[in-house]
């Protein structure tokens, strides 16, 4: 027993050496989280987008229209662009210098005033998904207060005092409450799930850069002898990623927290055994990945498009339920997929573990599949790398 | 020469369907990423997300709304709750994305004057779901309430026109242009398909003049182009290309219409602007390729370029809502103008005069990348340089 620990710290101390010594290994496992982490960060930084540029052309020009459109520029969402006509309000959303238009008819104080129902265009460019749905929410809801404003004139007119005529202009309010982040913003949704999208993906792309490359080297069948078997290499070059990716993510929940200013509404000790969990699956996902490939620059240029779908599917970005069977099943298969759901809880809501049982359950039974699949992965690089004996 | 350049071109065809570096990269990961994509968003919509009712009024008219918000895509009512802590255990686990709650002598206090306040909440950490949540359920209530307002003025006697006029004084006509639907296979798939196209070209390019030096081809490449880099460089250029050009036929008139219910991504202009962002692409692969010699550090740059693509692109986030510098670094990445392009091309089906700027930026990276590999990679082709190798 004692000889396995010297044999694993063997292994852990050249692993080590190995990434010194190659430097694609160094720059994905010791600069990208780092430099990614806070490169990445700065694009959310302000985390909500203000002041989209709308096009506007009033051709009441009334006293009510540019009351209308000062309050619409004095919104944090919108910047009024103005437009002398129709015409060139929506040449301006073709040429990409605004995100819509806005038009004023003429006639439209007259109609009101006279008790009449008047119409106004908004048309938002929806190829843009953020900035038009704000848009959109912004000038309905100044389009609200306006109606208010008129009937609460027209009450006040019929003789109910100030009170009595607020009450009846909004009889029915909605009272929104987006919970876990209040202003609603994409920096706030997307940064938690940044954060360890970094650390998992330069994870798997470092770990499964160096087994492919123990693999191009013939290297396995040596290891797994000086490992006193698959189970003790695997741990001699796990230790390793286990122990510097355990480093970066308490490195990236304390100080990329606070950099970024988010919030954190749960327990540091969930969120530890969580993340320990987490790593802990990935790093036997990565050597059974890593053993796939023959050489280091194939695993390299492949997991590099890993990215995207692990997060597109991991059912963060869209909902899990709204997949078809076939990709819930994979989806299901990927550490990220239960991590989130608890991770997210935890940091955004508060939740707890045991608020999600399931997903913590579902992610040990990942770990206990990635090590089989890793350690048959060794097992086969180990038979095809065994000399020939005649 | 031209014939040389025909050559070159042939001679990298066969390279490419030769070395998994090349043909897994390009061949293959391209329809299996589209057919991927086009299966997570195959519902198009988050439809029936499930929601909580909370109804303290249980009331006719409450009764009413929740038969109208259940009516709607995105609203699935699952579970009704009696408390605000039961409310906020579900959302804590993940049962519910959202809830509404009616208060207690809803429709007595909207009788007596009193203003009534239904409360919707959502799960923002889940910013999709709960923006079609809240949008749905906000139309609803906004409309039943207009529909409380009119019958409340109709009482008084007042006529359906001034009525309609009192409740709704300026009436706002909204259209969201383009994607009306948020449909969000139609906005996202093509979308992240150009990522992986762009990040494809450039990775795999970027292993085309440095790994002729690893399967010790270097020699045969100098034959075959008759010494000369730019015959080198323009040949491979147009074997990708036309690599290219087959992907994006395969994927906008096969593979994309029919798993994405017949959407048609195919168009001329689209063809343009994705030809400017290949040759773009190809262009600062071949820079790489000319620059490092190791094949590694050339994948790793591909990789460290191309990653951050997306998200700076402006695609998901809007460019003006980064800060400065974020915005001046998009700049150097031909995504950005593409995207820029995409959505003027693809989604509001501008003619291509709408993108000339961009169309300018992307060819800048040719003009300037291109002519530096040739440049570079001409020191390779030195006979003595071929010596030593």
């Amino acid at each position: 027993m004692p000889e396995k620990k010297n044999n694993i710290g063997y292994l852990f101390l050249r692993e080590i050496k190995l990434i010194a010594g190659n430097h694609s290994l160094l720059l994905t496992l010791l600069l990208a989280p780092l430099f990614y982490v806070f490169f990445y960060g700065t694009i959310y930084s302000y985390k909500v987008e203000e002041k989209v540029v709308l096009a506007v052309a009033d051709d009441d020009r009334s006293e009510m229209s540019r009351m209308f459109v000062e309050q619409m520029n004095n919104m944090q969402v919108v910047s009024v662009m103005r437009a002398v006509s129709l015409e060139e309000a929506q040449e301006r959303m073709y040429r990409g210098e605004a995100q819509g238009y806005f038009y004023i008819p003429k006639g439209m104080q007259a109609k009101v005033l006279s008790l009449q129902q008047a119409n106004v265009v908004l048309a938002v460019n929806g190829a843009r998904f953020l900035p038009s749905s704000e848009l959109t929410g912004a000038i309905t809801q100044l389009g609200l207060t306006i109606g208010a404003g008129v009937r609460l004139q027209y009450q006040e007119k019929m003789g109910l005092n100030s009170t009595m005529a607020l009450q009846e202009a909004m009889p029915v309010n909605i009272d929104y409450r987006p919970l876990y982040n209040p202003q609603a913003s994409y920096g706030g949704f997307l940064l938690p799930v940044l954060l360890v999208l970094i650390l998992q993906q330069t994870l798997l792309l470092g770990l499964s850069g160096s087994v492919a490359l123990e693999r191009e080297n013939n290297n396995i069948a040596r290891l797994v002898t000086t490992g006193g078997g698959l189970s003790g290499m695997l741990y001699g070059k796990a230790s390793f990623y286990l122990l510097l990716y355990l480093a970066y993510a308490a490195f990236f929940m304390t100080v990329n927290y606070q950099v970024l200013h988010l919030p954190f509404r749960g327990s540091y000790r969930d969120l530890a055994i969580i993340l320990f969990l987490f790593i802990l699956t990935l790093i036997p996902m990565g050597i059974w990945i890593g053993t796939l490939f023959k050489s280091q620059l194939l695993a390299a240029q492949l997991m590099a498009f890993s990215t995207y779908p692990f997060f597109l599917i991991c059912g963060y970005a869209w909902p899990f339920e709204s997949m078809p069977p076939l990709l819930r099943g994979l989806s299901s298969l990927l550490p990220l997929t239960p991590f989130v759901k608890v991770y997210t809880s935890v940091v955004q809501t508060g939740g707890t573990l045991r608020d999600h049982a399931g997903s913590v359950i579902h992610l040990v039974l990942l770990w206990i599949f990635y090590l089989l699949l890793a350690l048959w992965g060794i097992k086969r690089c180990n038979k095809k790398q065994q000399p020939l004996s005649l | 020469m031209i014939r040389s350049i025909f050559n070159v071109t042939l001679r990298e065809w066969k390279r490419i369907l030769t070395f998994p570096v090349y043909y897994l990269a390009m061949l293959v990961l391209p329809p299996v990423l589209c057919l991927l994509y086009a299966g997570i968003y195959n519902k198009h919509f988050a439809e029936d997300l499930p929601v909580a009712i909370w109804d303290e009024a249980n009331s006719p008219l409450s009764r009413q709304f929740t038969f109208m918000l259940e009516q709607t895509e995105s609203i699935h009512i699952t579970q009704q709750v009696q408390s605000e802590g039961e409310l906020h255990a579900l959302l804590h686990n993940g049962t519910v994305m959202g809830a509404i709650h009616f208060p207690r002598r809803m429709d007595e206090h909207i009788k007596s004057r009193q203003p009534v306040y239904i409360t919707i909440y959502t799960n923002v950490s889940y910013l999709v779901p709960a923006k079609l949540l809240y949008k749905d359920a906000a139309q609803v209530l906004l409309t039943a309430a207009a529909g409380v307002q009119l019958q409340k003025l109709m009482k008084t006697g007042m006529p359906a026109g001034k009525a309609m006029a009192l409740v709704m004084p300026v009436q706002l006509q909204s259209f969201t242009l383009y994607n009306p639907r948020y449909d969000y296979q139609q906005y996202l798939v093509p979308g992240v398909i150009a990522v992986a196209m762009q990040m494809m070209m450039i990775m795999v390019v970027a292993l085309a003049l440095n790994y002729e030096h690893k399967t010790g081809t270097i020699e045969a490449l100098y034959a075959v182009s008759n010494g000369s880099a730019s015959n080198a460089v323009i040949g491979k250029t147009l074997a990708y290309l036309s690599i290219a050009w087959l992907d994006y036929l395969m994927i906008t008139l096969v593979i994309y219409p029919i798993f994405a219910s017949g959407t048609q991504l195919f168009s001329p202009d689209l063809f343009v602007i994705f030809t400017l962002l290949m040759l773009a692409c190809i262009s600062i692969g071949m820079m790489v390729s000319a620059i490092f010699k190791d094949l590694l550090l050339a994948c790793d740059v591909g990789i460290f370029y191309t990653s951050p693509a997306f998200v700076f692109s402006g695609f998901t986030f809007p460019r003006w809502g980064m800060p400065w510098y974020d915005q001046y670094y998009a700049m150097i990445m031909p995504l950005t103008p593409f995207v820029d392009a995409f959505f003027k091309v693809y989604f509001m089906e501008l003619p291509l005069r709408y993108v000339r700027l961009e169309m300018a930026h992307m060819l800048l990276f040719t003009a300037v990348g291109l002519p530096v590999a040739i440049l570079l990679f001409q020191r390779s082709l030195q006979p003595s340089t071929l010596q030593h190798a």
